[in-house]
């Protein structure tokens, strides 16, 4: 189906060659997971197979790469549009229509499918994806999930033979992104579709692929079968690591299959639950909250929310895609228009503190940090915050030091990693010395590495500095490894509370990888896991 | 349920961008600081009638200012600059001597009523083809005119459709600046920060359109030379009561022009607001 033979990239002005005299084939019906470190190429990678790259972005090309038989250096990839659908990073960019139907149909209108027909295949790939209910929506008004699902729809009407995902679930709650996986893996059981897709989340896809590609980043690549790169590669998930700790001779890829291979793990008794310590003075105070989404007349987006987070926990804020996250995160800094309750940051309301007094008292992260930037290089907004937050010169660039290896100091912070991105919103927000931070989707595009970065990051602004930090997340690896409680949001109301063990455990679909496949132990980590299992020799 | 084409605007892709020529045309050829008046007016409550949610929606808002400036900005030029009008005398103001071969223009000096009336109109004028075009602009979605122009030809598809979100995507990332300004807690809002405005969202402008020009070009569009309509966008009969309003005016204006303005100006508001009656 794909069939590259003795390719290479290398954009103008980069030093670095994105893959190298790279020759590779994959079959009709495979379904390939592209994986690699953030800026290893996934994206160049997937963008070559349709002839985006070089054709729309630039690039310097040599080689031949072959797609269901027609050679994409010399089809653009309009000419491919009958055989090759794409999904891309960011779908709401892309729509071209306000109304789910219409962008589905879009597809086919360009492709000049007859009405009659056009109608049967909108009504088919709408039941696929169980869309129906949706079909005449705005399709501004839809969450995440449900956008990206309409995003599948527009790419799979067409009857593709192949479709190219970028990063599919990466806005997804992991229900949501357990359904988007799943409808993929039917089709290429059931229709013979061909699906490559990028994801950092390994944890979420590798039980479904059959094949890996790893971009090593140095211009060349592994491809074998998700077990074969599982046993060797350095970015795993948790079920794999745990297995590498355990020294399992096969690698599980499913919880199942764990289960199966996995040798007893006799233990006394489970591992208790230690309740979250709740002695820190109260940082953020919410009571009786509710509030409406910020840019909808929709109904509520959050309803009677009481909460109190404290110095020196992190707390995680988890549930389903639109069920009130982001408003609650941003009720605590006064960005939500708040129709009936209370707020406080430090015993003031967020709304009221005006200028430098706001971040004085709450940091902000959003879920873009992009969208906290917008200096032309890291050195500017670094001297920007300095100035703003009255501080020495040269502070938030220290604490930006401190958090990970930095980038030139004079890249644009577009052109930077999305770790390294989020660590420059931190500093800048940091450089405040707010008592508490909140965070919203902070792992999204970050890679495992990046994630421990993180992690570590996050447990020493909590622990050692003692502020309080509050993060909203569909990451529940990083849940695991990085909060003292979660707060569980559905439909805007607060339903569960407690340890994060507690919580995570009690639901089977937020629970993280390591408490499945031990289920019988209470540990959430492959860490633990593993301080547990060396205290047993 | 609502219907598909009730969540628009609820007209034809194209209905306010004629409604805007029509209405700009008869504006244009009354040139009365009135008749300008009332379609300022008109537009204003147009606006107010049409409150959504959509992102395009917000751009009036910015556009109002925008108006607002270029209104003050022709003002200004209209006292300091020009070539002499004679008439009543309302104030002088300190004139600049100029060099011979600038004959004729003068910068300062008198300012007559006769130039303050000819000023207001031209700066009403101006503002109110700005605002017309602002709310066609608001109203309608920018990805909509993919659906109604011609297909085979993918440069212009895709350059109108960049054109027409410029406004509406400026405005989103302004909102959006102005909110990592507070979250940063910056509370200035001179000259200089505005410059800094101005880079952001340029960069988000040019990312959004060409993360759309790429999904245009592997969804094939104007690749190939048959297209077809899944549910076309149809002229119904609200978009034509829609345009009555400003229509009749202009086949009004041209057969009988012995009208009083005052009496056509409050017409002209009435009128400009059909869309809201066919709605």
């Amino acid at each position: 189906m794909i069939n590259f033979s003795k390719v290479s990239l290398i954009y103008p002005n980069s030093q670095r060659t994105i893959i190298e005299d790279v020759s590779f084939e994959v079959n009709e019906g495979e379904f390939v997971l592209l994986m690699g470190h953030t800026g290893a190429g996934k994206s160049s990678v997937l963008r070559l197979i349709n002839g985006l790259v070089p054709h729309h972005t630039g690039g310097i090309l040599s080689g031949s790469i072959s797609v269901a038989g027609r050679s994409t250096s010399v089809l653009k990839p309009g000419e491919l549009a009958d055989v090759v659908g794409i999904v891309g990073q960011n779908p709401a960019n892309t729509f071209v229509s306000e109304i789910v139907e219409d962008e589905i149909a879009f597809s086919l209108e360009t492709l000049g499918i007859a009405p009659d027909v056009m109608r049967k295949r909108v009504e088919e790939v709408l039941d696929l994806l169980a869309l129906t209910p949706l079909r005449r929506r705005n399709i501004s008004e839809l969450s995440g999930g449900e956008q990206q699902r309409v995003a599948i729809a527009a790419a799979l009407v067409t009857n593709p033979k192949l479709l190219l995902l970028d990063e599919p679930t990466s806005a997804l709650d992991p229900i949501a992104a357990e359904e988007v996986l799943s409808i993929l893996h039917r089709l290429v059981h059931d229709l013979g579709l061909t699906v490559v897709l990028s994801e950092h989340r390994l944890e979420r896809v590798i039980q479904f692929v059959d094949r890996i590609i790893l971009i090593n980043g140095d211009g060349s690549l592994v491809l074998g079968t998700a077990e074969e790169v599982m046993r060797s590669s350095s970015i795993a998930p948790p079920l794999v690591e745990l297995a590498r700790a355990l020294n399992m001779p096969t690698i599980p890829l499913s919880v199942r299959e764990f289960r199966k291979l996995a040798p007893k793990i006799e233990l006394a008794q489970k591992t208790a639950v230690v309740a979250s310590d709740s002695s820190g003075e109260v940082l953020l105070s919410i009571r009786n909250l509710s509030a409406a989404y910020q840019d909808s007349q929709r109904t509520y987006a959050l309803s009677k929310v009481d909460l109190d987070i404290r110095a020196g926990e992190v707390v995680a804020l988890m549930g389903r895609n639109g069920a009130g996250k982001t408003t609650l995160l941003k009720c605590a800094v006064g960005l939500a228009p708040i129709i009936e309750g209370r707020v406080q940051v430090s015993g003031n309301d967020p709304a009221q503190l005006k200028g430098p007094e706001l971040i004085r008292n709450v940091g902000y992260v959003p879920q873009e940090p992009t969208d906290l930037l917008y200096g032309q290089s890291i050195v500017e907004e670094c001297n920007q915050a300095d100035r703003d937050n009255n501080v020495d010169e040269g502070s938030t660039l220290s604490i930006y030091k401190s958090l990970m290896q930095i980038p030139n100091l004079s890249s644009h912070p577009r052109d930077v990693s999305e770790g390294q991105r989020l660590g420059l919103a931190l500093s800048i927000i940091l450089s405040a010395q707010p008592p508490l931070i909140v965070l919203d989707e902070p792992t999204r595009g970050l890679d495992y590495q990046a994630k421990k970065t993180l992690v570590q990051i996050l447990k020493r602004i909590a622990g050692k500095e003692g502020r309080a930090v509050l993060i909203s997340t569909h990451d529940v690896e990083l849940v695991a490894e990085v909060a003292d409680r979660v707060l569980f949001l559905a439909d805007g109301e607060l339903i569960a509370e407690g340890s994060t063990a507690q919580v995570l455990n009690a639901s089977p679909a937020f629970a993280p990888q390591v408490a499945k496949a031990l289920p019988h132990t209470n540990w959430i980590t492959v860490n633990e896991a593993e301080r547990h299992l060396d205290a047993q020799k | 349920m609502k219907t598909a084409h009730a969540q628009s605007s609820g007209f034809h892709p194209l209905f306010w961008w004629v409604w805007a020529v029509l209405s700009s045309v008869v504006v244009l050829i009354m040139d009365k600081s009135q008749i300008s008046l009332a379609a300022i007016a008109g537009t204003l409550t147009l606006a107010a009638r049409f409150k959504g949610s959509s992102y395009w929606r917000t751009s009036f808002k910015w556009i109002l200012r925008l108006a607002l400036i270029a209104f003050t900005f022709r003002m200004l030029i209209g006292f300091l600059i020009g070539v002499p009008m004679p008439g009543t005398v309302i104030f002088t103001l300190p004139q600049i001597q100029l060099p011979d071969f600038l004959v004729g223009i003068r910068l300062g000096g008198q300012v007559t009523e006769q130039r303050l009336q000819a000023t207001f109109n031209e700066a009403t004028l101006l503002a109110a083809l700005i605002l017309i075009f602002a709310l066609a602009n608001s109203l309608s979605n920018p990805h909509s005119l993919l659906k109604v122009l011609p297909r085979r030809f993918y440069g212009i598809g895709l350059a109108s459709v960049i054109a027409t979100s410029v406004a509406p995507q400026a405005a989103r990332s302004i909102t959006r600046v102005r909110i990592a300004k507070r979250l940063r807690g910056q509370s200035g809002a001179g000259l200089k920060s505005w410059r800094r405005v101005a880079m952001p969202v340029l960069e988000d402008s040019l990312e959004r359109s060409i993360d759309l020009a790429a999904s245009l070009e592997s969804r094939g569009y104007g690749y190939f030379p048959e297209t077809t309509r899944y549910r076309a966008p149809i002229w119904q009969l609200r978009d034509s009561l829609g345009l009555s309003g400003p229509a009749y005016l202009l086949a009004s204006f041209l057969l009988l022009s012995s009208i009083s303005s005052l009496l056509f100006a409050a017409l002209f508001f009435f009128l400009m607001l059909t869309p809201a009656v066919a709605k």
